[in-house]
């Protein structure tokens, strides 16, 4: 919607261009360069909260910048930057007995799964790259390409640590993506549409219009999503590949630098992602809860962003409140528990909507 | 079947249990902080006589120190030491508790113990020193203690005393040259008479 | 269901790994996730403090039980000046003696703090951790005040202690008793009952009594199998005997007696049993007595030689003197706790998961400051 947005803007502000390809690479690229930019700048933003919150949490104050000279500025704001420099300055390594190709190769591959996925997004009504008619199971589908990555880089590291991570992320993954389907299978069933932004626009009306209070079973189907969620992005107690006190650092073990850097990025980039799958689902997307008010363009992308932060907010809660599962427990919670509670879920919805729908 | 949903109930509520508990402490932060910030604020320094009021004296185990004024050449440290961190030598005074000027060598203790012996190597490796405080307890003269001990007053306490070159961790307490001048001053006194 | 069997692989956890505890390292071979053998491979601490004592006199020895388990120094010096004053027959004064105890019992929950906490760092829980090192802290702040040392104290000497209690020492105790009591109970509802805690420590790593007899473990972990056996109530030293307290046992609360979880709450409520301690010993403490009074002026045993065990945070912990009349030990030697804990491990973490097995691991709450001494 965007790039045909943009496409139609250029077009139309230089009329004498024959040619317009360059017209269509340039509407392509802005938003992807626009979207890289916000990655970044949220990865930023979702880092300094994750060491805040797991600070106050553990009755610390976390970074703090203080008195002179170097440091991380006011409240310790600039602990990401730092950060962030760190690693673009740290050495990069490459083990001489790694298959060299495919290691270099996976963080990219990581980091287009995740940012491919931020395409098919709503911000608002307008602000979305692609508004693909087949939204929520594009991004289904492309969240896997994290597995293909994870695997490369598990195996390529040649080192047992990371091989462990990579297969354990792997069957974790595969695993955690039959229940999350099946949730929004039943978000499906309601809205009647796989595009993101007619899931959304099925809750107008207020709170009480959101699909998450739409019948007694959807609570527990946003439950399942949510931790199916948690496990499709490695976080605790799911975080098995790169399981510290285990694997030492699972799959990233061998890695360093930038290339780390981008095994991080695209996790908190996928948190983002399974957010803003879960609000468009659950929470009314980019409505206002209030039916009528606040519902401006602007405020459409406030809510989106505040709704998302809240979920990335308790993901970060659980992960520094509860342990680690163990792989065989994984597996049994999700083919054992959320998959039967999934399918129970769908035929319960349809029993519903047919009943009193 | 009556396990499985149980199973279900007390994960959901155990974890929102801790999850509570977690969150009490993430709003309480400010009350319940208990860091500092190290460059800029620090640990209060223990109080100089840290609540032994019947004996002005303060156990916080800092570094060692030697008044080598108060210091008899007995050897008794060096011996208490278990790991063999304190090299003492010491020469024959030409005469017992006389004042040597040449070396700033003082023959009277403040004990008032007479000198027989001149200090001539003091050296206390505190790279290599355990901290177990065993050299200060016989020492008779109660000249060397870990900073903040009975001589407090004289020296600050500081925990912060890292140096950037090994060799600056051993003090050397008697004054350089110390053997050399002690020769020189015992050949003149010998010439003389 | 066919197993499929793969080639076994052979995989180092350790010297340098995040779970070990300090430098241990374990040669695990896997199948898969599923660990066949474990073979423990000790020594990179080793420190030969046992030979160093024979070259030293019997109070510089002291400062050499501190560092080998450098989590619970007291309770080395206590089992140390316990076997040296038995040897020397030397009676020591009631302060001395309670002031110990009160030392000694800290010294424990200390231990079993960053001993639990480390243990749900294994498990994946970081918080936990933090919230019981914040605790210690607190108790090495009293350790502080007292001998001027937070980890490292040598402060019971043979026949007396080298100094008296601070003013204030009581009042503070009590002080900090009163703040961690509801500590623990907040602690066990964050983590000891959370459902993922308990499946990943419950039935795991279950160490059945006659195994935990016959490699000689001792400590929390041979009372986590069901074995009421403490050397505080049944071969009482110092003067445990004028104390109440119970000796918890494991009573596979959430799986099977022996079990990890099991081992972990016999070290809670052990905790909740030395804070009682600490409280009789602080309440019945005599106000005046030097602790200097009956310190030896040389101290030269007679030729022979003892044996004398003491209850340590991790267990047995025993003290071997020989003396050839001189004022250096002839040999000493310490049985470790720790060690016999480590080497039950392949027996009872064999067949379980890589993820288990340093569960079981942390669960024996090993220090390798003690286990190569």
């Amino acid at each position: 919607m965007t790039v045909d947005f943009l496409f139609d803007s250029l077009v139309s502000l230089f009329p004498s261009w024959e040619n317009t390809d360059p017209f269509l690479v340039i509407s392509m690229l802005i938003p992807l360069v626009a979207t890289f930019g916000f990655i970044t700048v949220y990865a930023l933003v979702v880092i300094y909260a994750e060491l805040k919150v797991s600070s106050f949490i553990q009755d610390k104050v976390g970074p703090m910048g203080q008195g002179v000279g170097l440091h991380a500025g006011k409240w310790g704001l600039l602990q990401p930057i730092a950060d962030a420099l760190k690693l673009l300055s740290k050495e990069d390594i490459i083990p001489s007995s790694a298959n060299k190709l495919l290691f270099i190769l996976a963080p990219f591959m990581i980091f287009v799964g995740a940012f491919i996925s931020f395409i098919a997004l709503p911000f608002n009504g307008s602000i979305i790259v692609s508004d693909l008619n087949i939204g929520i199971f594009y991004i289904l589908g492309v969240g896997s390409l994290a597995v293909i990555a994870l695997i490369l880089a598990g195996w390529s590291s040649n080192n047992k640590w990371s091989l462990y991570g990579g297969m354990r992320s792997a069957a974790q993954i595969i695993s955690y993506e039959i229940p999350a389907g099946l949730s929004l299978i039943v978000v499906i069933m309601l809205a009647g549409s796989l595009n993101m932004q007619e899931i959304i626009i099925y809750q107008q009306g207020g709170i009480s219009n959101w699909i998450i209070f739409d019948n007694p079973f959807m609570p527990i189907a946003f439950v399942v999503y949510f931790i199916s969620a948690l496990a499709e992005t490695n976080r605790t107690p799911f975080d098995l590949p790169e399981s510290e006190s285990e694997l030492v650092a699972g799959f990233v073990t061998e890695y360093s630098g930038m290339r780390y850097a981008f095994f991080f990025l695209s996790e908190y980039a996928n948190m983002f992602v399974v957010s803003v799958v879960a609000v468009t689902g659950f929470l009314g997307g980019w409505q206002s809860p209030f039916s009528g008010s606040l519902d401006s363009p602007l405020m459409g992308v406030f809510w989106m962003l505040s709704k998302t932060a809240f979920l990335i907010f308790i993901m970060i809660w659980i992960r520094w409140t509860v342990p680690r599962l163990r792989v065989d427990q994984l597996m049994h919670l999700c083919w054992k528990v959320f998959l039967p509670i999934g399918l129970f879920n769908i035929f319960a919805v349809a029993i519903w909507t047919v009943l009193f729908g | 079947m009556i396990k499985y949903f149980t199973d279900i109930w007390t994960s959901i509520t155990t974890i929102l249990g801790g999850m509570g508990i977690t969150f009490i402490h993430l709003i309480r932060a400010r009350q319940d902080n208990v860091t500092l910030q190290y460059p800029e604020e620090r640990w209060p320094r223990p109080e100089r006589n840290i609540g032994f009021d019947h004996d002005n004296y303060n156990v916080i185990r800092t570094r060692l120190h030697v008044d080598m004024d108060d210091c008899i050449g007995c050897l008794k440290c060096e011996r208490a030491c278990p790991v063999d961190c304190i090299k003492i030598v010491t020469e024959k005074a030409p005469e017992r508790g006389s004042d040597i000027k040449e070396i700033k060598h003082v023959g009277v203790t403040t004990n008032g113990t007479r000198k027989a012996m001149v200090v001539t190597r003091f050296d206390i490796d505190m790279s290599e020193c355990c901290y177990c405080n065993l050299c200060t307890y016989p020492c008779p003269e109660e000249c060397i203690f870990m900073t903040g001990g009975p001589n407090s007053s004289r020296h600050p306490l500081d925990y912060e005393f890292s140096e950037p070159d090994r060799d600056n961790l051993i003090y050397k307490f008697a004054k350089s040259g110390t053997k050399e001048g002690l020769d020189k001053y015992i050949g003149e006194k010998s010439a003389e008479s | 269901m066919g197993i499929i069997r793969g080639e076994e692989m052979v995989l180092n956890i350790g010297p340098q790994h995040p779970a070990t505890h300090g430098v241990l390292r374990l040669q695990v071979r896997t199948d898969g996730e599923i660990v066949s053998s474990i073979t423990p491979y000790i020594g990179y601490l080793h420190r030969c403090f046992e030979k160093h004592c024979e070259s030293v006199t019997y109070e510089q020895v002291i400062p050499f039980t501190d560092r080998c388990d450098y989590l619970a120094s007291m309770t080395m010096n206590f089992g140390y000046v316990v076997a040296m004053e038995e040897m020397l027959e030397i009676k020591v004064n009631d302060r001395v003696q309670h002031i110990r105890v009160v030392m000694a019992e800290l010294q424990r929950i200390a231990s079993h703090l960053l001993g639990l906490g480390a243990f749900g760092l294994d498990i994946g829980a970081f918080t936990p951790f933090l919230h019981m090192l914040r605790d210690r802290e607190r108790i090495l702040d009293l350790f502080e005040m007292t001998c001027g040392a937070r980890l490292l104290y040598n402060y019971m000497w043979i026949g007396g202690l080298s100094h008296d209690l601070p003013v204030g020492f009581v009042e503070s105790t009590y002080k900090f008793l009163d703040y961690f009591e509801p500590k623990i109970d907040e602690f066990v509802n964050l983590l000891v009952h959370n459902k993922i805690f308990v499946e990943r420590t419950a039935d795991i790593g279950v160490m059945p009594q006659d195994v935990a007899i016959s490699y000689g473990v001792t400590g929390p972990n041979l009372r986590a199998s069901g074995l009421k056996w403490d050397l505080r109530r049944d071969d009482p030293y110092s003067i445990y005997n004028k104390f109440e307290f119970e000796v918890p046992v494991g009573e596979g609360g959430k799986g099977s007696v022996g079990d990890c979880w099991d081992r972990f709450y016999v070290r809670v409520l052990e905790m909740k049993e030395s804070i009682k301690i600490v409280r009789q010993a602080l309440a019945s403490m005599p106000k005046d007595g030097d602790v200097h009074q009956s310190l030896p002026k040389k101290i030269k045993p007679p030729i022979g030689s003892i044996y004398k065990r003491t209850e340590s945070p991790r267990g047995d912990l025993g003290y071997y003197i020989e003396s050839d009349g001189s004022n250096i030990p002839y040999r000493l030697k310490m049985r470790s706790p720790a060690f016999t804990a480590l080497s039950v491990i392949d027996e009872i973490a064999a067949g379980w998961l890589l993820s288990d097995v340093l569960a079981i691991l942390g669960s024996l709450d090993i220090v390798l400051g003690e286990i190569d001494r």
